[in-house]
Protein backbone atom coordinates (compact mmCIF):
# COMPACT_ATOMS: atom_id res chain seq x y z
CA UNK A 1 0.00 0.00 0.00
CA UNK A 2 1.42 3.37 -1.02
CA UNK A 3 1.07 6.29 1.35
CA UNK A 4 -0.63 9.36 -0.13
CA UNK A 5 -2.21 12.46 1.34
CA UNK A 6 -5.79 11.80 2.45
CA UNK A 7 -8.72 12.94 0.32
CA UNK A 8 -12.00 14.25 1.72
CA UNK A 9 -13.82 11.05 0.70
CA UNK A 10 -11.41 8.95 2.81
CA UNK A 11 -13.15 10.21 5.96
CA UNK A 12 -16.22 8.12 6.66
CA UNK A 13 -17.11 9.10 10.23
CA UNK A 14 -20.73 10.28 10.60
CA UNK A 15 -19.35 13.54 12.00
CA UNK A 16 -18.30 14.84 8.61
CA UNK A 17 -21.57 16.29 7.32
CA UNK A 18 -23.03 19.79 7.05
CA UNK A 19 -25.87 18.75 9.39
CA UNK A 20 -23.33 18.12 12.18
CA UNK A 21 -20.99 21.01 11.35
CA UNK A 22 -23.86 23.53 11.26
CA UNK A 23 -25.32 22.39 14.59
CA UNK A 24 -22.01 22.48 16.47
CA UNK A 25 -21.07 25.67 14.65
CA UNK A 26 -24.27 27.31 15.83
CA UNK A 27 -23.47 26.64 19.50
CA UNK A 28 -19.81 27.50 19.02
CA UNK A 29 -20.98 30.79 17.51
CA UNK A 30 -23.19 31.42 20.56
CA UNK A 31 -20.27 30.67 22.92
CA UNK A 32 -17.90 32.93 20.97
CA UNK A 33 -20.44 35.75 20.85
CA UNK A 34 -21.06 35.61 24.61
CA UNK A 35 -17.32 35.42 25.21
CA UNK A 36 -16.56 38.36 22.90
CA UNK A 37 -19.29 40.66 24.25
CA UNK A 38 -18.53 39.93 27.92
CA UNK A 39 -14.84 40.39 27.12
CA UNK A 40 -15.55 43.84 25.69
CA UNK A 41 -17.58 44.69 28.80
CA UNK A 42 -14.76 43.58 31.08
CA UNK A 43 -12.24 45.59 29.10
CA UNK A 44 -14.49 48.65 29.31
CA UNK A 45 -14.97 48.14 33.06
CA UNK A 46 -11.21 48.04 33.63
CA UNK A 47 -10.11 50.61 31.07
CA UNK A 48 -13.23 52.76 30.75
CA UNK A 49 -13.37 55.09 27.76
CA UNK A 50 -14.70 58.57 28.54
CA UNK A 51 -18.23 57.87 27.34
CA UNK A 52 -18.61 54.66 29.31
CA UNK A 53 -20.06 54.28 32.81
CA UNK A 54 -20.12 50.86 34.40
CA UNK A 55 -23.28 50.59 36.52
CA UNK A 56 -23.14 49.86 40.26
CA UNK A 57 -26.26 47.67 40.18
CA UNK A 58 -26.87 44.80 40.30
CA UNK A 59 -23.97 44.36 42.73
CA UNK A 60 -23.16 41.03 41.02
CA UNK A 61 -23.08 42.48 37.51
CA UNK A 62 -19.34 42.08 36.94
CA UNK A 63 -19.40 38.71 38.64
CA UNK A 64 -22.05 37.55 36.17
CA UNK A 65 -20.51 39.02 33.01
CA UNK A 66 -17.00 37.82 33.80
CA UNK A 67 -18.24 34.41 34.97
CA UNK A 68 -20.08 34.13 31.63
CA UNK A 69 -16.89 35.18 29.82
CA UNK A 70 -14.77 32.42 31.34
CA UNK A 71 -17.50 29.74 31.27
CA UNK A 72 -18.34 30.41 27.61
CA UNK A 73 -14.62 30.25 26.82
CA UNK A 74 -14.30 26.87 28.55
CA UNK A 75 -17.42 25.63 26.71
CA UNK A 76 -15.91 26.74 23.41
CA UNK A 77 -12.90 24.40 23.84
CA UNK A 78 -14.74 21.09 23.21
CA UNK A 79 -17.12 22.79 20.78
CA UNK A 80 -14.23 24.12 18.67
CA UNK A 81 -12.54 20.71 18.62
CA UNK A 82 -15.80 18.98 17.65
CA UNK A 83 -16.49 21.56 14.94
CA UNK A 84 -13.01 21.15 13.49
CA UNK A 85 -13.25 17.38 13.52
CA UNK A 86 -16.53 17.68 11.65
CA UNK A 87 -14.98 19.75 8.85
CA UNK A 88 -11.44 18.29 8.98
CA UNK A 89 -11.80 16.41 5.63
CA UNK A 90 -12.27 19.75 3.89
CA UNK A 91 -8.67 20.59 4.76
CA UNK A 92 -7.69 18.08 2.06
CA UNK A 93 -9.82 19.48 -0.78
CA UNK A 94 -7.64 20.13 -3.83
CA UNK A 95 -7.64 23.87 -4.55
CA UNK A 96 -9.30 24.62 -7.92
CA UNK A 97 -6.74 25.77 -10.50
CA UNK A 98 -9.27 27.44 -12.81
CA UNK A 99 -11.01 29.66 -13.45
CA UNK A 100 -8.61 32.08 -11.74
CA UNK A 101 -11.48 33.82 -9.95
CA UNK A 102 -12.51 30.61 -8.19
CA UNK A 103 -8.91 29.81 -7.26
CA UNK A 104 -8.48 33.24 -5.70
CA UNK A 105 -11.81 32.98 -3.83
CA UNK A 106 -10.83 29.54 -2.54
CA UNK A 107 -7.46 30.86 -1.35
CA UNK A 108 -9.06 33.89 0.30
CA UNK A 109 -11.58 31.72 2.13
CA UNK A 110 -8.83 29.40 3.39
CA UNK A 111 -6.82 32.39 4.56
CA UNK A 112 -9.85 33.79 6.43
CA UNK A 113 -10.35 30.42 8.15
CA UNK A 114 -6.66 30.25 9.08
CA UNK A 115 -6.90 33.73 10.62
CA UNK A 116 -10.06 32.69 12.47
CA UNK A 117 -8.43 29.54 13.84
CA UNK A 118 -5.19 31.28 14.86
CA UNK A 119 -7.21 33.85 16.80
CA UNK A 120 -9.72 31.33 18.23
CA UNK A 121 -7.10 28.88 19.52
CA UNK A 122 -5.03 31.78 20.84
CA UNK A 123 -7.97 33.23 22.78
CA UNK A 124 -8.94 29.90 24.34
CA UNK A 125 -5.36 28.88 25.21
CA UNK A 126 -4.17 32.26 26.50
CA UNK A 127 -7.43 32.75 28.43
CA UNK A 128 -7.12 29.34 30.08
CA UNK A 129 -3.50 29.94 31.12
CA UNK A 130 -4.40 33.41 32.39
CA UNK A 131 -7.26 31.95 34.44
CA UNK A 132 -4.78 29.72 36.27
CA UNK A 133 -2.40 32.70 36.65
CA UNK A 134 0.31 31.09 34.55
CA UNK A 135 2.06 33.29 31.99
CA UNK A 136 4.43 31.25 29.78
CA UNK A 137 4.82 34.04 27.20
CA UNK A 138 6.47 37.41 26.62
CA UNK A 139 3.59 39.38 25.07
CA UNK A 140 1.28 41.61 27.14
CA UNK A 141 -1.73 39.46 27.92
CA UNK A 142 -4.41 42.16 28.19
CA UNK A 143 -3.50 43.91 24.91
CA UNK A 144 -2.98 40.69 22.95
CA UNK A 145 -6.06 38.85 24.26
CA UNK A 146 -8.14 41.96 23.51
CA UNK A 147 -6.76 42.39 19.98
CA UNK A 148 -7.12 38.70 19.08
CA UNK A 149 -10.71 38.87 20.34
CA UNK A 150 -11.50 41.47 17.66
CA UNK A 151 -9.73 39.33 15.05
CA UNK A 152 -11.70 36.23 16.06
CA UNK A 153 -14.99 38.14 16.02
CA UNK A 154 -14.31 39.69 12.61
CA UNK A 155 -13.05 36.48 11.02
CA UNK A 156 -16.06 34.62 12.45
CA UNK A 157 -18.41 37.14 10.83
CA UNK A 158 -16.60 36.64 7.49
CA UNK A 159 -16.86 32.85 7.90
CA UNK A 160 -20.60 33.00 8.67
CA UNK A 161 -21.14 35.32 5.70
CA UNK A 162 -19.31 32.96 3.34
CA UNK A 163 -21.05 29.84 4.67
CA UNK A 164 -24.56 31.23 5.21
CA UNK A 165 -26.31 29.09 2.53
CA UNK A 166 -24.42 25.99 3.70
CA UNK A 167 -25.36 26.69 7.35
CA UNK A 168 -29.02 26.99 6.33
CA UNK A 169 -28.80 23.73 4.40
CA UNK A 170 -27.02 21.94 7.26
CA UNK A 171 -29.54 23.08 9.87
CA UNK A 172 -32.43 22.07 7.61
CA UNK A 173 -31.09 18.55 7.27
CA UNK A 174 -32.14 16.07 9.98
CA UNK A 175 -29.14 14.16 11.38
CA UNK A 176 -29.48 10.36 11.38
CA UNK A 177 -28.93 8.35 14.62
CA UNK A 178 -25.16 7.97 14.14
CA UNK A 179 -24.76 11.71 13.59
CA UNK A 180 -26.94 12.38 16.60
CA UNK A 181 -24.60 10.16 18.64
CA UNK A 182 -21.64 12.34 17.63
CA UNK A 183 -23.57 15.50 18.52
CA UNK A 184 -24.52 14.02 21.88
CA UNK A 185 -20.85 13.36 22.65
CA UNK A 186 -20.03 16.98 21.77
CA UNK A 187 -22.77 18.31 24.10
CA UNK A 188 -21.74 15.90 26.88
CA UNK A 189 -18.08 16.89 26.77
CA UNK A 190 -19.03 20.58 26.68
CA UNK A 191 -21.21 20.06 29.75
CA UNK A 192 -18.43 18.15 31.49
CA UNK A 193 -15.88 20.92 30.85
CA UNK A 194 -18.31 23.55 32.19
CA UNK A 195 -19.27 21.48 35.26
CA UNK A 196 -15.61 20.81 36.02
CA UNK A 197 -14.71 24.52 36.16
CA UNK A 198 -17.80 26.70 36.75
CA UNK A 199 -17.73 26.13 40.54
CA UNK A 200 -15.07 28.83 40.76
CA UNK A 201 -17.87 31.36 40.43
CA UNK A 202 -21.16 29.37 40.78
CA UNK A 203 -21.36 28.58 44.52
CA UNK A 204 -23.54 25.45 44.35
CA UNK A 205 -21.10 23.86 41.89
CA UNK A 206 -17.98 24.44 43.99
CA UNK A 207 -17.91 20.83 45.27
CA UNK A 208 -18.57 19.36 41.82
CA UNK A 209 -16.05 21.48 39.95
CA UNK A 210 -12.88 19.52 40.59
CA UNK A 211 -10.94 21.79 38.21
CA UNK A 212 -12.23 25.15 39.53
CA UNK A 213 -9.52 27.81 39.86
CA UNK A 214 -10.46 28.68 43.43
CA UNK A 215 -11.03 26.45 46.40
CA UNK A 216 -14.12 26.95 48.55
CA UNK A 217 -12.17 28.44 51.48
CA UNK A 218 -9.25 30.79 51.71
CA UNK A 219 -8.09 32.95 54.62
CA UNK A 220 -11.08 34.66 56.33
CA UNK A 221 -13.30 32.71 53.93
CA UNK A 222 -12.03 34.49 50.83
CA UNK A 223 -9.28 33.79 48.28
CA UNK A 224 -6.34 36.19 48.09
CA UNK A 225 -5.24 37.33 44.63
CA UNK A 226 -2.11 39.15 45.75
CA UNK A 227 -0.51 38.68 49.15
CA UNK A 228 0.91 41.51 51.24
CA UNK A 229 4.32 39.88 50.89
CA UNK A 230 4.07 39.75 47.08
CA UNK A 231 3.03 43.42 47.03
CA UNK A 232 5.86 44.36 49.44
CA UNK A 233 3.48 45.91 51.97
CA UNK A 234 4.83 47.34 55.24
CA UNK A 235 2.13 49.25 57.13
CA UNK A 236 3.94 52.12 58.93
CA UNK A 237 3.27 52.53 62.66
CA UNK A 238 2.03 56.09 62.07
CA UNK A 239 -0.32 55.04 59.23
CA UNK A 240 -2.96 57.65 58.40
CA UNK A 241 -5.58 57.74 55.67
CA UNK A 242 -5.02 60.91 53.66
CA UNK A 243 -8.03 62.42 51.89
CA UNK A 244 -7.35 65.30 49.53
CA UNK A 245 -9.65 67.39 47.38
CA UNK A 246 -9.25 70.63 45.47
CA UNK A 247 -8.86 73.13 48.29
CA UNK A 248 -8.51 70.81 51.29
CA UNK A 249 -6.94 67.80 52.96
CA UNK A 250 -7.73 65.61 55.94
CA UNK A 251 -5.98 62.79 57.76
CA UNK A 252 -7.63 60.04 59.79
CA UNK A 253 -6.13 57.37 61.99
CA UNK A 254 -7.49 53.85 61.99
CA UNK A 255 -9.18 54.53 65.35
CA UNK A 256 -10.86 57.62 63.94
CA UNK A 257 -12.09 55.60 60.96
CA UNK A 258 -13.46 52.97 63.33
CA UNK A 259 -15.46 55.55 65.30
CA UNK A 260 -17.30 56.73 62.17
CA UNK A 261 -20.68 55.09 61.51
CA UNK A 262 -19.99 51.65 60.04
CA UNK A 263 -22.06 49.82 57.50
CA UNK A 264 -22.07 46.07 56.85
CA UNK A 265 -22.77 44.86 53.33
CA UNK A 266 -22.64 41.52 51.57
CA UNK A 267 -20.78 42.07 48.33
CA UNK A 268 -19.05 39.76 45.88
CA UNK A 269 -15.46 40.17 44.87
CA UNK A 270 -15.21 39.06 41.26
CA UNK A 271 -11.92 38.59 39.50
CA UNK A 272 -11.14 39.00 35.81
CA UNK A 273 -9.87 35.41 35.95
CA UNK A 274 -13.45 34.22 36.33
CA UNK A 275 -13.62 33.30 40.01
CA UNK A 276 -15.78 35.14 42.49
CA UNK A 277 -16.54 34.96 46.20
CA UNK A 278 -19.13 36.67 48.36
CA UNK A 279 -18.17 38.12 51.73
CA UNK A 280 -19.68 40.30 54.43
CA UNK A 281 -17.74 43.53 54.62
CA UNK A 282 -17.88 46.19 57.34
CA UNK A 283 -16.51 49.69 56.94
CA UNK A 284 -17.28 53.33 56.32
CA UNK A 285 -19.43 54.11 53.27
CA UNK A 286 -17.29 56.28 50.99
CA UNK A 287 -19.94 59.03 50.54
CA UNK A 288 -20.28 59.28 54.37
CA UNK A 289 -16.51 59.41 54.77
CA UNK A 290 -16.19 62.25 52.25
CA UNK A 291 -19.04 64.16 53.88
CA UNK A 292 -17.52 63.65 57.35
CA UNK A 293 -14.27 65.40 56.39
CA UNK A 294 -16.04 68.04 54.29
CA UNK A 295 -14.82 66.79 50.92
CA UNK A 296 -17.04 67.08 47.83
CA UNK A 297 -19.02 63.94 47.02
CA UNK A 298 -20.18 62.48 43.71
CA UNK A 299 -16.82 63.00 42.03
CA UNK A 300 -14.24 60.53 40.79
CA UNK A 301 -11.63 59.45 43.36
CA UNK A 302 -8.13 58.19 42.78
CA UNK A 303 -7.43 55.47 45.36
CA UNK A 304 -3.76 54.83 46.20
CA UNK A 305 -2.38 51.77 47.87
CA UNK A 306 0.68 51.34 50.08
CA UNK A 307 1.90 49.20 47.19
CA UNK A 308 4.68 51.17 45.54
CA UNK A 309 4.53 49.82 41.99
CA UNK A 310 2.44 47.48 39.92
CA UNK A 311 -0.45 47.99 37.54
CA UNK A 312 -3.05 48.10 40.28
CA UNK A 313 -1.29 50.21 42.94
CA UNK A 314 -3.91 52.86 42.22
CA UNK A 315 -7.46 52.71 40.92
CA UNK A 316 -9.98 55.24 39.76
CA UNK A 317 -13.37 55.09 41.46
CA UNK A 318 -15.89 56.70 39.09
CA UNK A 319 -18.59 59.11 40.37
CA UNK A 320 -21.34 56.46 40.18
CA UNK A 321 -19.37 54.35 42.67
CA UNK A 322 -18.21 57.15 45.02
CA UNK A 323 -21.86 58.25 45.36
CA UNK A 324 -23.03 54.71 46.17
CA UNK A 325 -23.56 54.02 49.89
CA UNK A 326 -22.58 50.39 49.28
CA UNK A 327 -19.06 51.47 48.29
CA UNK A 328 -17.16 50.87 51.50
CA UNK A 329 -13.75 51.66 52.83
CA UNK A 330 -13.79 48.28 54.55
CA UNK A 331 -12.01 47.62 57.86
CA UNK A 332 -13.44 44.14 58.48
CA UNK A 333 -14.40 41.07 56.47
CA UNK A 334 -16.63 38.20 57.61
CA UNK A 335 -16.62 39.55 61.18
CA UNK A 336 -12.82 39.85 61.54
CA UNK A 337 -10.36 42.70 61.15
CA UNK A 338 -8.93 42.55 57.61
CA UNK A 339 -5.86 40.36 57.51
CA UNK A 340 -2.68 41.71 55.91
CA UNK A 341 -3.41 39.71 52.73
CA UNK A 342 -6.95 41.10 52.48
CA UNK A 343 -5.74 44.71 52.69
CA UNK A 344 -5.19 45.78 56.35
CA UNK A 345 -5.62 48.53 57.48
CA UNK A 346 -8.41 49.25 54.97
CA UNK A 347 -9.50 48.46 51.45
CA UNK A 348 -12.05 49.57 48.91
CA UNK A 349 -14.95 47.22 48.24
CA UNK A 350 -17.47 48.57 45.77
CA UNK A 351 -20.50 46.91 44.17
CA UNK A 352 -20.03 45.47 40.67
CA UNK A 353 -16.34 46.16 40.09
CA UNK A 354 -13.52 44.03 38.68
CA UNK A 355 -11.54 42.58 41.60
CA UNK A 356 -8.24 44.19 40.61
CA UNK A 357 -9.84 47.62 41.10
CA UNK A 358 -10.92 46.81 44.68
CA UNK A 359 -7.72 48.42 45.92
CA UNK A 360 -6.16 47.00 49.11
CA UNK A 361 -3.85 48.64 51.70
CA UNK A 362 -5.42 52.04 50.99
CA UNK A 363 -3.36 55.04 52.11
CA UNK A 364 -4.80 57.93 50.13
CA UNK A 365 -8.09 59.02 48.56
CA UNK A 366 -7.77 61.88 46.11
CA UNK A 367 -11.04 63.55 45.09
CA UNK A 368 -10.55 64.73 41.53
CA UNK A 369 -11.78 68.08 40.25
CA UNK B 1 -30.74 42.69 -4.22
CA UNK B 2 -32.42 40.29 -1.83
CA UNK B 3 -32.00 40.16 1.94
CA UNK B 4 -29.67 37.15 2.06
CA UNK B 5 -27.02 38.52 -0.31
CA UNK B 6 -27.10 41.83 1.56
CA UNK B 7 -26.66 40.02 4.88
CA UNK B 8 -23.77 37.99 3.45
CA UNK B 9 -22.02 41.02 2.00
CA UNK B 10 -22.45 42.91 5.30
CA UNK B 11 -21.03 40.00 7.31
CA UNK B 12 -18.04 39.55 4.98
CA UNK B 13 -17.17 43.24 4.56
CA UNK B 14 -17.94 44.21 8.16
CA UNK B 15 -16.08 41.15 9.42
CA UNK B 16 -13.06 41.99 7.28
CA UNK B 17 -13.02 45.53 8.69
CA UNK B 18 -13.27 44.25 12.29
CA UNK B 19 -10.50 41.73 11.61
CA UNK B 20 -8.37 44.56 10.26
CA UNK B 21 -9.01 46.61 13.41
CA UNK B 22 -7.94 43.63 15.53
CA UNK B 23 -4.83 43.18 13.41
CA UNK B 24 -3.94 46.84 13.90
CA UNK B 25 -4.33 46.42 17.68
CA UNK B 26 -2.31 43.21 17.60
CA UNK B 27 0.56 44.53 15.49
CA UNK B 28 2.83 45.75 18.36
CA UNK B 29 2.51 42.38 20.14
CA UNK B 30 3.09 40.27 17.03
CA UNK B 31 6.86 39.72 17.44
CA UNK B 32 6.28 38.20 20.91
CA UNK B 33 2.95 36.50 20.19
CA UNK B 34 3.24 34.96 16.72
CA UNK B 35 4.34 31.52 17.95
CA UNK B 36 1.29 31.32 20.21
CA UNK B 37 -0.91 32.50 17.34
CA UNK B 38 0.18 29.89 14.78
CA UNK B 39 0.64 27.03 17.26
CA UNK B 40 -3.08 26.22 17.58
CA UNK B 41 -3.93 25.39 13.94
CA UNK B 42 -0.62 23.55 13.42
CA UNK B 43 -1.00 21.42 16.56
CA UNK B 44 -4.62 20.71 15.73
CA UNK B 45 -4.22 19.82 12.06
CA UNK B 46 -0.99 17.85 12.43
CA UNK B 47 -1.42 16.19 15.83
CA UNK B 48 -4.89 16.38 17.40
CA UNK B 49 -7.09 15.63 14.38
CA UNK B 50 -4.94 12.71 13.09
CA UNK B 51 -4.92 11.27 16.63
CA UNK B 52 -8.73 11.50 16.73
CA UNK B 53 -8.89 9.76 13.35
CA UNK B 54 -6.60 6.93 14.45
CA UNK B 55 -8.56 6.56 17.71
CA UNK B 56 -11.82 6.37 15.73
CA UNK B 57 -10.48 3.72 13.37
CA UNK B 58 -9.07 1.69 16.27
CA UNK B 59 -12.38 1.88 18.14
CA UNK B 60 -14.19 0.72 15.00
CA UNK B 61 -11.98 -2.39 14.87
CA UNK B 62 -12.10 -3.14 18.63
CA UNK B 63 -15.80 -2.52 19.32
CA UNK B 64 -18.05 -3.59 16.46
CA UNK B 65 -21.29 -2.77 18.29
CA UNK B 66 -22.16 0.86 17.42
CA UNK B 67 -24.06 1.62 20.63
CA UNK B 68 -21.23 0.41 22.85
CA UNK B 69 -18.70 2.11 20.65
CA UNK B 70 -20.57 5.41 21.04
CA UNK B 71 -20.41 5.11 24.84
CA UNK B 72 -16.69 4.35 24.82
CA UNK B 73 -16.12 7.20 22.35
CA UNK B 74 -18.05 9.50 24.71
CA UNK B 75 -15.88 8.38 27.64
CA UNK B 76 -12.69 8.95 25.69
CA UNK B 77 -13.79 12.37 24.42
CA UNK B 78 -14.93 13.65 27.82
CA UNK B 79 -11.74 12.33 29.45
CA UNK B 80 -9.56 14.03 26.83
CA UNK B 81 -11.42 17.34 27.23
CA UNK B 82 -11.06 17.26 31.02
CA UNK B 83 -7.35 16.44 30.77
CA UNK B 84 -6.94 19.31 28.30
CA UNK B 85 -8.72 21.79 30.60
CA UNK B 86 -6.72 20.48 33.59
CA UNK B 87 -3.37 20.74 31.80
CA UNK B 88 -2.66 24.43 32.57
CA UNK B 89 -3.70 23.85 36.22
CA UNK B 90 -1.43 20.85 36.67
CA UNK B 91 1.48 22.32 34.73
CA UNK B 92 1.32 26.09 35.56
CA UNK B 93 4.53 27.24 33.87
CA UNK B 94 5.75 30.68 35.01
CA UNK B 95 2.99 31.11 37.58
CA UNK B 96 2.09 34.09 39.75
CA UNK B 97 3.32 33.79 43.37
CA UNK B 98 1.25 31.39 45.51
CA UNK B 99 -2.09 32.93 46.41
CA UNK B 100 -4.02 31.32 49.27
CA UNK B 101 -7.45 30.08 48.19
CA UNK B 102 -6.57 30.08 44.48
CA UNK B 103 -5.38 27.11 42.43
CA UNK B 104 -4.83 25.16 45.62
CA UNK B 105 -7.25 22.27 45.21
CA UNK B 106 -5.84 18.78 44.80
CA UNK B 107 -6.35 18.78 41.04
CA UNK B 108 -4.70 15.39 40.45
CA UNK B 109 -7.10 13.78 42.89
CA UNK B 110 -10.06 15.72 41.45
CA UNK B 111 -9.20 14.66 37.91
CA UNK B 112 -8.81 11.01 38.95
CA UNK B 113 -12.19 11.07 40.71
CA UNK B 114 -13.85 12.68 37.67
CA UNK B 115 -12.31 10.16 35.26
CA UNK B 116 -13.33 7.30 37.53
CA UNK B 117 -16.92 8.59 37.60
CA UNK B 118 -16.98 8.97 33.82
CA UNK B 119 -15.69 5.47 33.14
CA UNK B 120 -17.97 3.92 35.76
CA UNK B 121 -20.86 5.57 33.89
CA UNK B 122 -19.55 4.33 30.54
CA UNK B 123 -19.18 0.78 31.89
CA UNK B 124 -22.74 0.72 33.24
CA UNK B 125 -24.22 2.25 30.07
CA UNK B 126 -22.26 0.01 27.70
CA UNK B 127 -23.15 -3.13 29.69
CA UNK B 128 -26.85 -2.32 29.88
CA UNK B 129 -27.23 -1.63 26.14
CA UNK B 130 -28.63 -4.56 24.18
CA UNK B 131 -26.27 -5.77 21.46
CA UNK B 132 -27.15 -4.59 18.00
CA UNK B 133 -28.24 -7.04 15.33
CA UNK B 134 -25.60 -8.61 13.14
CA UNK B 135 -24.90 -6.74 9.96
CA UNK B 136 -25.33 -3.40 11.70
CA UNK B 137 -21.59 -2.77 11.67
CA UNK B 138 -20.31 0.37 10.15
CA UNK B 139 -16.94 1.96 9.67
CA UNK B 140 -15.60 4.42 12.25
Amino acid sequence: MRLRPPRPEDFRSPAHTPAVAARIGLWLGVAFTVCFLTGLLSHAAQHPPGWFTWPTRPVSLYRITQGAHVISGVAAIPLLLAKLWSVYPRLFIRPPSRPPGRAVAHGAERLSILVLLCAAFFELASGLFNAVQSYPWRFFFVETHYAAGWIAAGALAVHIGVKLPRIGGGLGERPDPRRRAFLRIAWLSTGAAVLATAGGTVPWLSRVSVLAWRSPGGPQGLPVNRTAAAAGIQVPANWRLAITWPGGTAELTLDELATLRQRTATLPIACVEGWSATATWTGVPVPDLLAAVGAPTRRAIRVSSLEQSGLYATSLLPPAHTADPLTLLALRVNGEVLSADHGFPCRIIAPSRPGVLQTKWVTRLEVLA
Amino acid sequence: MKAVPIARATLVLGGAAVTGYGGWLLWPQLPAAWTWLVAGPILHDAVVAPAVGVAGLTLGRLIPDPARRAWVAAGLTISAVLVLVALPLLWRPQPAPINPGLHDRDYVQGLIVALFAIWAGVAVAAASRPRHRRGDRDPG
